[in-house]
């Protein structure tokens, strides 16, 4: 891809807008690049549209694939899925416009609403400002969860969503056991050891619904008040709700606050019960522990890739290099829970 | 024969440059970065000074949980690649079952957690403290 200029990425933006939403004019304002993104390019702006004499400014985001190598499809299936969870009012940022064609920007991308507040986990954790947040977060996050496993895929028009088969638990086992084979440098006795005790306590998954994938604090926009946003679904697929769940409640998100087992927030069964009175549907305690370490050794998992990605040469970076060393935290954690 | 400094002690020199005088002077995502980078350098100084014992010991249990002789190793490549054959020999075992239950089972995480805690001694110190303080805590106490 070659690289676009910030003036002519507003320039290109702005015309296509126009086109879009059929804008008399449009005017583009404090464009700008935003910190992290590790996997897209997050972009801010400041957009005054123009039709008929009557003008609107929006505060905007644009979340771009950094290069031609990735599916050049996912841009546009996660912004139908963040479409369906607006309109089934889960707070998540209104979207606005998505393309997939290069001669735009170079690559996809889509843009939405962008939403004040905080991200950093590690805040909410610990400062004062965020004491009401803590609080009230571990039943909002149940609540918001419960919503977005009741949205209706076929409804929404989701049937692009990866498809399950049978057991989802076991499909996703096994798609990591296949990620873990190709990555892996070393011999991980203790990944070995926890795929053994998951594919001996597979649930039976009674239902099925649209999984977020990666719903962990670090995914989720707060403010003093508690949750303003729901982010990052590019992971959403088909699957066992549970699995969103145990991904709560994975070591890595807690930070230090281990003694809080939900995203360093609160206990386990606060999190469960609240899901269970605003879902309708019971929390079986062994799957939500089935899917828990099944988190834990995909984060361990995605550690290895990581580093790979850095070894291998396609992203040379310190933070990526020094994740590699990581793996073995994750490895303790697992056996801390299948002993 | 190299002079002092040694390989660690310039390591921490620099690694102690890096938090004292470059995180303070410098903000946002760049600022995590260069903890990164200080945090990297601190990792190598403790493999320069920790790998050798921790890998000999490694060895020496992997050894006698396949029921191997304990080889006569001296050179530090020579550790690692015997550490890395019996580490795919293990979890060729585990993947066929063998550590399922019973008695070689307990043994096998036993050694397995050994290996890990030594990685962690080198990669995060205080990450391993946090949770075997965590563990203690999580037993019941014992009535005096």
């Amino acid at each position: 891809m070659d690289k676009i200029e910030p003036g002519e990425m507003v320039r290109r933006l702005t015309g296509f807008i126009r086109t879009e939403g059929r804008f008399d004019s449009v005017a583009i304002e404090n464009f700008r690049k935003m910190p992290g993104g590790a996997s897209r390019e997050i972009w801010s702006f400041d957009c005054s549209m123009e039709r008929g004499g009557e003008t609107n400014r929006r505060a905007m985001v644009l979340r771009r694939d950094p290069g031609a190598h990735n599916i050049s499809t996912s841009r546009r299936h996660e912004f139908m899925v963040i479409r369906a969870a607006f309109a089934e009012r889960i707070p998540v940022p209104e979207v606005f416009w998505v393309s997939e064609d290069p001669a735009v920007l170079g690559s996809a991308f889509f843009i939405m609403e962008r939403i004040e507040g905080e991200t950093l986990a590690r805040r909410l954790l610990r400062d004062d400002t965020y004491a009401r947040a803590r609080e009230v977060m571990p039943a909002q996050l149940a609540e918001i969860l419960a919503k977005i496993h009741r949205i209706d895929p076929v409804k929404h028009k989701l049937d692009f969503l990866a498809e399950p088969g049978d057991n989802a638990a076991l499909t996703e086992v096994r798609r990591y056991q296949e990620n873990f084979r190709l990555f892996a440098l070393e011999p991980h006795p203790a990944f070995e050891l926890a795929f053994r005790w998951l594919l001996g306590r597979v649930p039976k998954t009674a239902r099925k619904t649209l999984v977020h994938g990666d719903y962990r604090i670090g995914n989720v926009i707060f403010g003093p008040e508690g949750v303003r946003s729901i982010l990052d679904w590019e992971l959403a697929h088909l699957g066992d709700p549970m699995e969103d769940v145990g991904w709560m409640c994975v070591r890595a998100w807690r930070f230090g606050n281990d003694q809080k087992p939900v995203g360093g927030l609160g206990p386990r069964e606060d999190f469960f019960h609240a899901y269970e009175k605003a879902s309708g549907a019971a929390v079986d305690p062994e799957a939500a522990r089935f899917w828990e370490v099944f988190g834990n050794l995909r984060w361990g998992i995605i550690t290895i890739s990581q580093a790979r990605t850095h070894i291998d040469g396609f992203v040379k970076s310190v933070e990526l290099a020094s994740i590699g060393r990581r793996t073995a935290e994750t490895e303790l954690e697992l056996l801390n829970l299948i002993e | 024969m190299q002079d002092r400094p040694t390989s660690v002690e310039l390591l921490e020199a620099a690694a102690d440059f890096v938090d004292r005088e470059l995180v303070p002077a410098i903000e946002g995502a760049r600022q995590f970065q260069v903890r990164v980078v200080a945090n990297v350098m601190r990792i190598v100084a403790r493999e320069i000074k920790l790998e050798d014992p921790l890998v000999r010991s490694e060895v020496k249990a992997l050894a006698r949980l396949l029921g191997h002789d304990a080889p006569h190793l001296h050179s530090l490549d020579d550790l690692r690649t015997a550490a890395a054959g019996m580490g795919e020999e293990l979890t060729a075992k585990i993947r066929a079952g063998e550590a399922d239950d019973g008695a070689w089972r307990g043994e096998v995480l036993a050694v397995v957690r050994q290996s890990v805690e030594d990685k962690l001694r080198i990669a995060n110190p205080r990450y391993l403290e946090g949770d075997i303080a965590i563990r203690n805590a999580a037993k019941p106490q014992k009535e005096i």
